[in-house]
This record gives C-alpha cells, structure tokens and sequence, in this order.
C-alpha cells in the first residue's frame, strides 16, 4: 500500500506540480489514492457544501472526476494505512466559474477525516475541492466506485441566510410549501412557483424585540387566508399578522415577560378562531386567546402548570380519538425536579383540560425537548416516540398507544434501543411515502418504519429541519439551512390534502384526516392537522399520506373541529386534493349505492337500508349551511328525526368499518 | 487564605462601629452609644416601591455613597452581563449575623438581610457619562429569599421598582473600543431560573438563592474607605459574619489576573458563569458537565474529551476537545449569540470577548487530541 502510494503521488507531482490548485486546472482522478498538498495562492473554495463551523480558509485543493457510466462515487480522507487528517472535502458540478454543490463532508471519518458519496452522472464532471478549514497538513484520499443507487436526497444549495432559517410553510395561499426566514423588521419570504422555483420577496414586518430564537409556528390567526406567525423568544413571544394581502406584517407582542419554548397555532376553545400557544419553560403555559377580531386575550394557566415550568415541547395530538385535539407536553428539567415529567392533558372539548398523565403511563420523567407523535401501527391511534436530548433519565421510548387512554412502552425491540443519538428535535413523517409513519431525531439518520412497530436507522444524507415538499413531487423534504434536501422518492405513491376552514378555523389544524385503502398492511392511515412539531421548526400545514404500492384509495375522511365531516370518496392518487370544509355534504352519494334512505321526506324516523350485512352506526346530521345540528348512535339502520325542524338536511354516516357516506334528506 | 488575615490591631481601631453583640472570641467590650444604621427594612412592606425607599444610600442617590452598615463588597470573578459593571452591598438588620457553611456554599444569612447589585455602564455614548440601568436586591424573609428589582429613570434620580422584564439599549465605549446592547433587565421568573434550587417538595416550585456569597468567592482584599482588608475578616468584624470560619478557604481567583494559573481563572471562570446551572442537582444536571468549582478539580466535570449529549452541529466532538477549540462545545457556545445555543443563556446577548479568549487559550493549552 505505502509504495503504492509512493509510486502515485509521484506519478501526480512528475506531471502536474501544483496543478491542483484551482479548478480550471483540477487534477482529473479515477478510483486509487492520492496524497495531496496544500500550496499558497491556490484558489479557496468559495461555495461550502457541508454543514458545520466555517473557520477561516485560505487553500484549497482540486480534482476533477468524469465517469462514462453513471455510478456512485465515495471520497475518503479516511484511508487504511495512512493517519486520517481533519480534512473537509466539497464536490461540485457546473462550470468553474458557477458552480454549485453536488455533496460534501466535513467529519464522516475517523479523527475528523471526511468521507462523501455522490452519484455521478455519466460524462458529467465534478470537481472535488479540499479546503483548509480545520488543517493544512498533507492528507491521503482515496477515490472508489460502487455501483449506482439513488440516494435519499439530493442536495441543491440555496442562497438563504440568516438566524431563524426555520420554517417550511405556504405563506401566499397556494398551498405550495414557501421558505420563510424572520428578520428585523421585515420577513423574507422565498415563494414556491408551480415550475419548482422560488421568488424572494421581503415583506415588512413589525418591530418586536422578541425573534424566534427558540420557536417558530405558522397559521392563519385572523382567517384572512394568509397564514401568519408566532415567534417563540427567551423573553417574549410575538404573533406576527399578516394583512388582507399578505404583504405586510404587523407585531402583537405578549404583554408578560415569558421564557417561550415550542410555539404552536391550535383552536383551544373549538370556537373557529386559532388561537397561539406558548410553553413556557420556567413558568405555567401561556396562550393568546383570539377574540375573533384580530385581537387576544392573553391568559397563563390552566393547561400545563407546574410553577417552575420544564414545558419545551408542546404537540397537539388527538390521542383519544374523541375529535379533538388533545395536549402532550415533551418536559425537561434537571436536579430531580418534577417540573421535568412528561405531562398529557386531555381537552374536555369546552375548552378545559384534564391532566391525565398518570392513567395514561407517559408520566416519564425522561428529557425530553420534543416527542414525535404518529400511528406508527396503522391502527387509527396516535403513538408516541418520546425522544430524549439527554440519557440522565434515560434514552428514547417508544409508546404503543392502546386504544383506551393508555400507553405501552414497547420500546424493545423496537430499534430505538440503536438510536444512540440524542436531539432536542424528534419528528414523524413518512420520508419515503411507504404509508408506515418514520422518525427523524438525532444525526444524519432516518428511523425507517418497518410496518410491524420496528424501525430501522438508516443513514441519510439530511439531518432534522422543518419539513414540506419543496419541489412539489409528493414526497417529503427538508431544508437543511442553505441546503435544499430533495427527496428523491422511489415508486410509491402518495395523495396530499390542502385544507381551507370556513366553520373550524382556516388551517383547518386539530382536523383528523383519515385514509381508508387496501394498503400493504394498513386499511387506514390518520393524521392529525397541527401547527408546530418537533422543538423549534416549523413544518408544512399541507396534509401528507405516503401510499406504497396501493393506487386506490376508497375514502378520504376529513373530521373538521367544528363536527363537520367531508367525505372524498375514490380520489386518484399521487395529486394534491383542496377541500373546503362542507364542500362535499350533500354532494356525495351513497358509494357504489350500498345504502339507500328512505323515506324521504322523512317524517319521524329515517331508515337506511343495505344491500348486505353492513350497518349504519352513527349518524351526523348538518343544517343546509354545514352547521352541525346533532352527532347520534344509530341502532338497527334508524334514525329519529321528529325533533327536527322542517327543512333540508344533509347527513353523514358512519358504518360499522368505519367509512362513512354523506347524504340529503327532507324534514317535512 | 487565612481568615485571620484581620489584625486584632485593626479590630480595636475599628471598635467604635462594633456593635454589642457577642463577639466570638470571648472578649467583653464595654458598650459604647451605637450609630444607628438609617436603612428601613420592613419584612412585611418589603419590596417598596423606590429603592430610596430604603435608605441604603445617602446623598444623591446616583452616587451609591452606602449609608451607615451598608458593606461594599466584591467576588473574586463575576459573572459576565452584556460588560456592565457592577456594584455590590449587603446589610444586615442590627444583631443578626450570617453563618459559615462551607467554602463552595452560601453564607447562611439572616432574616433581613439584603444583597444589593448595582447595574451600570461607564462611558455611554454620546456623552461618555455613566448610567445606572438598574438595582437588583435579593431581600432573606423568614428562611425565604425574594427578589426586587429597581430600574433606574432617565434623571438617575430615583430606580422604581418592576419585575416584569424590559430592554433598553445601551451603547458604551469598553476600553476604547464602541459596544451596544440591547440590555435585558430580567422578570421575576428569569431571576429564578438563575437564582434557584430545586425544591424537592413535590410541586410547590423552586426556591430563590444568591449566588456569588460564598466564601469562596468572597475571600478577598477589598479597598474599603478605612483602608485594605480581607471582606470575610471585615464582615466578621463588622458583626456580620460569625466567627467560626476554617483556617483555609479553598477559593476562586479574579480570571482576569495573568499572574494565577490559566486553569484556575478558567475553573472561576466557569463557576461563577455557569455553575448555577451546571452543578450536581441544578437546573441542567442533565446534561454532564459539573462546572462548580468545586467539582471541576476533575477535568472530566469541565467537559475535557466528554461528548456532548445535545447534537449542536457536525462540527462539534467534545464538550472541550483537547487542543480545538472550534470543536468544543464550551467554546461554541460561549462565542454565539443565538439565544437557543449561546450560554449563558439568560444575562448575555453580546459576546463576550475577554471570556472568549480564556477559554480559548485554555482549550489550546491542553495537549490533544482526545482519544
């Protein structure tokens, strides 16, 4: 090996001395090794592909790399035999003069050797560029070839900067996910384009001493159908509002000095308006209680109340499946101090909240800043994988929910045991639209759902950052900072929801959205609709299903906060659906005629009869408007409806799977 | 450093302003008239409104000129607030006396006792003039502390009290070179986050401390009107310190001072810093660092070759990687300002520079890499 080498870097330095040294001159390199040198005036790689500290570079290093065929390509400072340096290695393509980051790697190695794989096209050239971040020493590298797999992400560059590089969120009204970066006074906003480019705009914001360095939330407060914001900061939070075109900005400030942890937009009070909640981390919670008019009420207590706080990570979730959105608060806090319990309060649905903790066995005292919620199983129940940012208390645990108010831990087993690393942010999605929920958490690792309650780590190119689909191909994205991390998909499909709220507020957040379909191993798949996961980012309010190989989708259930339901049925896969809320009461009519009414005009009580066995169970009956006039149990496929008032009625039914129907019907 | 570094000579120059109580060493003193110190102090009305109020200060309220039994006092290093400076007192009601626990721990003070810290920069702009931005008092009720907080007006007439929080910018020359802030003064509950323990009983909530008033951090010269002595001496001589403390007083030093050991400024660095969070039983003891100084004898407890839990980016190995101090955690965090990452993480929005560098050099000093 070492007279290799030898032979190597001589062969280099005989013909090329110093010709590495910028990129209009890089080395062309095939699969070997090479020893490299840094020499003064070589030219500084401008462009930085890899996350981390930037110190200050003044050298760098150049090669160029060509394939016929497309394979996937892996350079590593990290060679056998030699002693690994701390390199940091950047690949681009593109001409000289404009180039633009394919990958790159900072500390993958050994004693922060770098070690990168890209994928390279065939005939086009890369150039890889070495830079003196950390070293200046001479280093070995080796360049190998493997045969070409698509890897998780691709990685475009984007020119955004600044401190609150945090949110992934439509902001214009067309549900396309936009990137939004808080600053003083002003808002950038990089609008998402049909074509899958982005527009940047600034809108001015007003003042507020309190940025989101701790959180950020997204939702459309005043329901004008531009989403605004709430700026979680150390010593205040800020609701940013948007006007009636969403071009300017204007701040509500908290008028109590609060230490804001997790922010998120929710309807406490179910009375259509969002309301912004803030977890307080070294007090009890506080929320800004929309008056209806553009204005709050600001209130601290009632849900989360522990005096010295631990509250960091507050995720709204429907745990009991009784429509409505329920509170778990992820709880941090050292020195034995109860302030750092896990707590769970379950909405009574009049706006109060019962602290059920206990009875439900997720009082952990484990510290957690975020726990990631989904129905891991498909069994149409919000499970929990309480994430830890600390192993004092001990690691991650994964909670199976039972269907009864209670948790399991079936964390062995589970492949949690192997997530070794820790963060404050732990999230769930399905990255590669399987229909099985993962988690994202510590390091560049993906927790793939393995459709049985276990999960495999798997290494991505990507690490935790808010969330949505940037290029507008179904599957789901992340914004690494400057990095775009484009999810390259596979052959699944997919179905996405944008919802619009006219009774429940416009987000339509707190809506449960359920998918029926004969999926690999699922017949339902449920989300709820929230504002703010994770610790500090904000993700997509956009509805998103991972389908697998199912290409048919029977219905689409969505349960609105208000009790409205709307019914999709048979929507063609791999599409984005809008729905308005109501919009499909009345319209739809008995799937494939199964179920008839009769009689209508009806005068006391309405029948419902099926071609086969299957029975109606529950019974939603809408005024004309959409308003909710009763929820019922139906008993032997009967309605009464004497007390009603004469008129049109629109109804939703429930059978005994699970699926519902809408249908009209006359009071006489 | 010795306690008895007071001079019984001293002791009977300065007899007159002893007042009656016991003293220790078991001499009887004949009572003379006793001045009476002019401060107020009704537990049961504490916090006033104004921190004249009091009567901790006698002439123009500015000049901070302490009144009769009103003690100046200085902890070998301070904690580090956007670079204001920082004037120090305590009193205590007549006849009552704080105890010796132990060199890493609080003085047991009485019932009555107030810590008073003044808040104020030197050369703000434009007119290089000094203002006083606010008072903080830490006032013993009972075996309970509470906090009060007086922000000072414009006039620097008069402070008023408010616990709720607010900003002002400041904008300051700090030794010839231009610096600004946007100055927090805490609320009530971002005093507590510092200024706590853990209360073990249930739900009722954390408990207010002090922080710098340990022995350790006192047991220093101080320049008084009368002339140079060691505080801990003239607390004891003044009645407000009992007078049983060890011959030896393992303590911190001044990190600014190049003469002591690079690794003893950084462990008082560190301690006065960042221990009240980080120490055995504190409010991040989840995480593994043990920064008090008592504990950082063990250079595991700073962090040396410890990773970090919490993922802060690539970059960063160790809590302090030996020799780097770009991969250090310590370091990182120190030198940011992003409130989610920087630390401390209450008290500081600015960097500080001089800190930086210690814990750079220091870092730099220690021969890596880590395993």
């Amino acid at each position: 090996m070492k007279k290799i080498f030898t032979i190597i870097s001589c062969g280099i330095s005989a013909f090329a001395l110093h010709a590495q040294t910028n990129c209009a001159t890089a080395v062309p390199v095939t699969s070997g090794t090479y020893n490299a040198s840094y020499s003064d005036g070589s030219q500084v790689p401008a462009l930085i592909c890899t996350n981390g500290i930037d110190n200050d570079v003044t050298m760098g290093i150049w090669y160029s790399y060509t394939s016929a065929t497309t394979v996937n390509v892996t350079v590593s400072t990290d060679v056998q035999g030699f002693t690994p340096k701390d390199t940091r290695v950047h690949v681009y393509n593109g001409a000289c003069g404009s180039l633009t980051c394919v990958a790159g790697d900072d500390d993958s190695g050994t004693s922060y050797s770098s070690i990168v794989s890209f994928t390279a096209q065939a005939g086009v050239t890369y150039y890889i560029a070495f830079d003196n971040n950390w070293d200046d020493t001479d280093f070995t590298f080796q360049v190998f070839e493997t045969a070409f797999t698509a890897p998780l992400f691709d990685t475009v560059m984007y020119n955004v900067t600044g401190a609150y590089v945090m949110c992934v969120v439509d902001m214009n009204g067309d549900y396309l996910d936009d990137i939004v970066v808080p600053d003083n006074n002003q808002i950038k906003m990089f609008y998402q384009q049909t074509d899958g480019t982005f527009t940047e705009t600034a809108r001015v914001a007003g003042s507020t001493p309190y940025m989101p360095g701790w959180s950020l939330a997204a939702g459309d407060y005043d329901g004008n159908g531009f989403n605004d914001l709430l700026y979680g900061n150390g010593n205040g939070a800020a609701l940013m509002i948007a006007n009636a075109d969403g071009t300017q900005y204007t701040a509500m400030q908290s008028p109590q000095s609060i230490f804001s942890q997790r922010t998120n937009f929710v309807d406490l009070n179910n009375d259509g308006h969002l309301d912004a909640f803030v977890c307080h981390d070294i007090a009890p919670n506080c929320y800004f209680l929309n008056d209806g008019n553009g204005g709050f009420s600001w209130v601290q207590g009632g849900i989360g109340d522990h005096p010295s706080g631990g509250n960091y990570g507050s995720i709204w979730v429907d745990y009991d499946n009784d429509g409505d959105a329920d509170l778990f608060i992820a709880k941090c806090r050292g020195g034995g101090d109860p302030a750092s319990i896990n707590e769970l309060h379950r909405n009574n649905g009049d706006g109060t909240f019962t602290n059920v903790s206990e009875q439900a066995n997720l009082a952990d005292m484990l510290q957690t800043w975020s726990t990631a919620w989904g129905d891991f199983d498909n069994d149409g129940d919000m499970d929990a994988l309480v994430g830890a940012n600390s192993t004092a208390n001990g690691p991650h645990k994964l909670m199976r929910n039972n269907g009864d108010g209670t948790f399991t831990d079936v964390t062995d087993g589970s492949g949690f045991a192997d997530l070794f690393e820790l963060n404050r942010e732990h999230i769930a999605h399905d990255f590669n639209n399987d229909g099985w929920i993962d988690v994202m958490g510590g390091g560049n690792y993906i927790m793939f759902n393995n459709g049985d309650m276990t999960f495999t780590k798997t290494q991505a190119n990507a690490s935790v950052g808010p969330i949505g689909d940037l290029n507008n191909d179904g599957f789901l994205d992340i914004l690494n900072f400057n990095q775009m991390k484009l999810n390259n998909g596979n052959d699944n499909n997919w179905i996405k929801l944008y919802l619009e709220g006219t009774e429940s507020n416009r987000n339509g957040i707190g809506a449960r959205v359920e998918v029926y379909a004969e999926g690999d191993g699922w017949e339902k798949q449920i989300r709820d609709v929230r504002s703010g996961d994770g610790f500090r980012y904000m993700s997509s309010l956009n509805t998103h299903f991972g389908l697998g190989t199912t290409d048919a989708i029977e219905q689409i259930i969505i349960k609105w906060p208000s009790g409205i339901i709307d019914v999709i049925e048979n929507p063609d896969v791999n599409q984005a659906i809008t729905v308005q809320e109501g919009s499909t009461l009345g319209t739809g009519k008995f799937a494939t005629n199964l179920f008839s009414t009769y009689p209508n005009p009806v005068k006391d009580i309405l029948y419902f009869a099926s071609d086969d066995a299957t029975e109606i169970t529950e019974a939603h009956v809408y005024d004309i408007s959409g308003k909710l006039i009763s929820t019922s149990a139906v008993e032997n496929n009967a309605l009464k409806v004497q007390q009603l008032s004469n008129g049109n009625y629109l109804l939703v039914l429930k059978d005994s799977d699970g699926k519902y129907y809408s249908a009209k019907f006359i009071k006489k | 450093m010795k306690y008895n570094y007071y001079l019984k000579t001293l002791l009977l120059l300065t007899l007159t302003v002893l007042t009656a109580c016991e003293s220790d060493d078991g001499d009887k003193y004949t009572e003379v008239p006793d001045p009476v110190s002019p401060v107020v102090m009704d537990l049961t009305a504490v916090p006033y409104n104004k921190l004249s109020d009091y009567k901790f200060f006698e002439g123009d309220l500015k000049n901070l000129q302490p009144s009769y039994k009103v003690l100046p006092y200085e902890l070998n290093s301070a904690l580090f607030t956007d670079y204001a400076h920082k004037k120090r007192f305590v009193w205590m009601p007549a006849g009552s006396k704080a105890t010796y626990t132990a060199d890493g721990e609080l003085l047991n003070f009485p019932s009555g006792t107030a810590l008073i810290k003044n808040f104020y920069y030197d050369n703000v702009q434009p007119g290089n003039t000094t203002r006083i931005i606010e008072t903080r008092l830490m006032i013993k009720k009972g075996s309970e502390w509470i906090f009060a907080d007086y922000v000072w007006n414009d006039e620097q007439t008069e402070a008023f009290l408010d616990l709720d929080g607010s900003f002002t910018d400041v904008s300051w020359n700090e030794n010839g070179s231009p610096k600004s802030a946007g100055y927090r003064i805490p609320s009530e509950t971002e005093c507590l986050t510092c200024h706590k323990i853990n209360n073990s009983n249930g739900n009722s909530g954390p408990l207010a401390i002090p922080i710098g008033t340990k022995p350790q951090n006192l047991n220093r010269m101080y320049a008084y009107a009368d002339g140079n002595a060691n505080q801990l001496s003239r607390w004891i001589q003044e009645g407000y310190l009992k007078d049983n403390l060890p011959g030896n007083i393992t303590s911190t030093v001044n990190w600014q001072d190049a003469s002591q050991p690079l690794e003893l400024r950084v462990r008082s660095y560190i301690d006065i810093n960042c221990a009240h969070c980080h120490s055995e039983g504190a409010h991040c003891d989840y995480m593994p660092m043990r920064f008090a100084f008592s504990e950082t004898t063990n250079p595991e407890n700073l962090g040396v070759c410890v990773e970090p839990f919490e993922f802060i980016n690539p970059s960063i190995s160790h809590i302090v990687a030996k020799g780097n101090p770009a991969r250090s955690a310590l370091y990182y965090r120190l030198n940011s300002v992003d409130e989610s990452y920087r630390m401390p993480m209450l008290g500081r929005t600015i960097k500080h520079d001089e800190g930086i560098q210690l814990i750079q050099e220091w870092i730099n000093s220690l021969e890596g890499p880590c395993p």
